[in-house]
């Protein structure tokens, strides 16, 4: 591997067994991957796929059953690994006793950062965050979204090198979302490195550099979007303008995704179609054409291609 | 390590100060003084005796309870309610973690100790009885005690749910309390009793050293009434419970180490 990979995950397996029947299952089966320094790398899969379990072994919260993985060159889990590492978990759960203050303090207390450089850090990153209006109320009274928030504040409090976010959009509003997405690209234009999971594809696919796909347990797909992504013609989509009383048959025969509202005709052609004879046909039906776009593959395309071949 | 030790301590004093429950228990032992000088006024010319009795056993047992109701819960709820992802994600060892959490129930506990004895102090004085050095021994060795139960609790909930691990500590806190007893049923019991006993004197520890007001130690009859025990005695049981309290944290911190946060 290049040497500026800074997570080196090199075949993580991970085994549990249930319970009481001691049934073994393979949360995961030998993932290897390599994060570039000052890189976004989006880590994506469906529910249960192992991105949780690749992560939390990083953060030295599981042990792996074979397999290793270094973080900044430090063999996980030691305490080096993780010093210069910032953590979100998935769907954080704080001392709710604590103000947002306090939490950040304490993080800050167990990276050994002293007292005025702690204050001066929780100060602005409670800003950052915008949960400034919230500074004296306790975490009990944060709603899913300001927690998110307050998990994020916490996870930059030792300015790490490497932030690694579990579902960092989840339970955000639209506007969070985008804010935390920019929050993700700020950082990596300050030099960070950014491993974040997600099953909001259109994250992933608007701020990553690198995407891994994960299905039971195993990696699907490595590599850059525009590498993952075909860039292939799979359709023609086409919008045309149609009186509701005419009838368009003749239009729709070889299309597929056929839309009809009032006065509109949404359809897609297959991507060797003869577009121009099917104009030709449509503005002798009277339609008026309003778009023509190729459709090319999305990440949410290739996603559902290796998830559904993994389970198959 | 001490700050990171220290942090988690004074985050665990901060949640242990908000349970509602442990407050409850003060006014309690309070009660339990009050109790004492009733009682007091219905013996004989033994009212000093009464409220000293009552006092010593209400810290030892409310605090020891108090103990394990804490040393169960704390732990274990850092993992269920997943709290503890964001903390031990941190450059913290795990071992720091528990001993962090012991620590904090440490300076909980000592509190609860201190008012309980000068509530049972302000009682004693009310009557007019002094407070003599064999009643600060005693409170010492309560004191002893009652860290010693914590580390049991920890160490159970280390690997258990908070209803096992309350029924563990509290049947070894029952079997530390009675080692005499062990003891006796090691000499005249039946063969298997023998067995028994002798596995369960070695597996408990000595909390019976923690009061020995009315029991016989080294020939002598003691009483916090009366003789008491030396301050070598309580340095010596306050060793015990520190190499228990030591071994029980140790083997915690063991457990805990393997355990995945998942």
């Amino acid at each position: 591997m290049p040497s500026d990979i800074v997570i080196d995950v090199r075949d993580l397996r991970k085994t549990y067994r249930t319970p009481f029947r001691r049934k073994k299952v393979e949360a995961l089966r030998g993932i290897t991957f390599g994060v570039e320094r000052g890189h976004i790398f989006g880590f994506v899969g469906p529910n249960g796929a192992g991105k949780t379990t690749t992560i939390r072994t990083l953060m030295g919260l599981i042990r792996p059953t074979s397999g290793s993985a270094t973080i900044l060159g430090h063999a996980i889990p030691s305490r080096a690994a993780r010093f210069k590492v910032g953590f979100l978990p998935e769907s954080p759960y704080f001392y709710d006793y604590l103000t947002i203050g306090e939490l950040l303090d304490l993080a800050g207390r167990l990276f050994g950062i002293d007292r005025a450089t702690r204050k001066q850090r929780a100060d602005a990153l409670i800003d950052r965050v915008g949960l400034g209006r919230a500074r004296g109320q306790s975490l009990k009274k944060f709603s899913k979204g300001m927690l998110q928030r307050a998990g994020l504040a916490q996870a930059l409090m030792n300015d790490p090198e490497i932030v690694v976010l579990d579902e960092p959009t989840s339970g955000l509003d639209p506007i969070g979302r985008k804010e935390v997405r920019d929050l993700i690209i700020e950082l990596r234009d300050q030099g960070k490195t950014v491993l974040f999971s997600s099953h909001i594809l259109t994250d992933i696919e608007a701020i990553a550099d690198q995407v891994a796909i994960v299905a039971r347990g195993a990696l699907q797909s490595l590599g850059t979007p525009a590498e993952l992504v075909k860039r292939t013609v799979l359709g023609i989509d086409i919008v045309v303008r149609l009186a509701a009383e005419i009838d368009a048959t003749t239009l729709t025969t070889d299309a597929s995704h056929v839309r009809r509202t009032a006065d509109e005709l949404a359809l897609t052609l297959a991507a060797d179609a003869d577009v121009d004879a099917w104009l030709e046909r449509a503005r002798q039906a009277g339609a008026r054409v309003l778009a023509i776009e190729p459709r090319h593959e999305t990440l949410e395309d290739l996603f559902l291609r290796r998830v559904g071949s993994a389970d198959a | 390590m001490i700050g990171r030790i220290w942090a988690i301590a004074l985050n665990t004093f901060r949640e242990a100060a908000r349970i509602r429950v442990l407050y409850g228990i003060i006014v309690l032992v309070v009660g339990v003084n009050l109790l004492a000088i009733v009682l007091g006024q219905m013996s004989i010319h033994e009212e000093a005796r009464v409220a000293r009795d009552i006092g010593l056993a209400g810290i030892s047992l409310f605090g020891s309870l108090t103990a394990i109701f804490l040393g169960v819960f704390l732990l274990y709820t850092e993992v269920q309610r997943r709290t503890i992802h964001a903390i031990v994600s941190k450059p913290i060892e795990r071992w720091e973690f528990v001993v962090g959490k012991y620590f904090g129930m440490v300076v909980v506990l000592t509190i609860l100790v201190g008012l309980f004895a000068i509530a049972m102090a302000a009682m004693l004085t009310l009557q007019g009885v002094g407070i003599s050095s064999a009643l600060v021994k005693a409170i010492v060795l309560v004191w002893f005690e009652v860290l010693t139960v914590a580390a049991i609790a920890i160490f159970f909930s280390s690997f258990s749910t908070p209803f096992l691990s309350g029924i563990f500590s509290l049947a070894m806190w029952g079997l530390g309390r009675v080692t005499p007893d062990i003891e006796a049923a090691i000499e005249h019991g039946t063969p298997w009793i023998r067995v028994v006993a002798k596995i369960a004197l070695e597996i408990v520890p000595d909390i019976h050293l923690f009061s020995p007001s009315g029991r016989v130690v080294d020939g002598a009859t003691v009483s916090v009434h009366a003789d008491f025990i030396t301050w070598g005695y309580v340095g010596l049981a306050s060793l015990h419970g520190l190499g228990w309290i030591v071994g029980l944290l140790a083997l915690a911190c063991l457990l805990f180490q393997r355990r995945d946060f998942a």
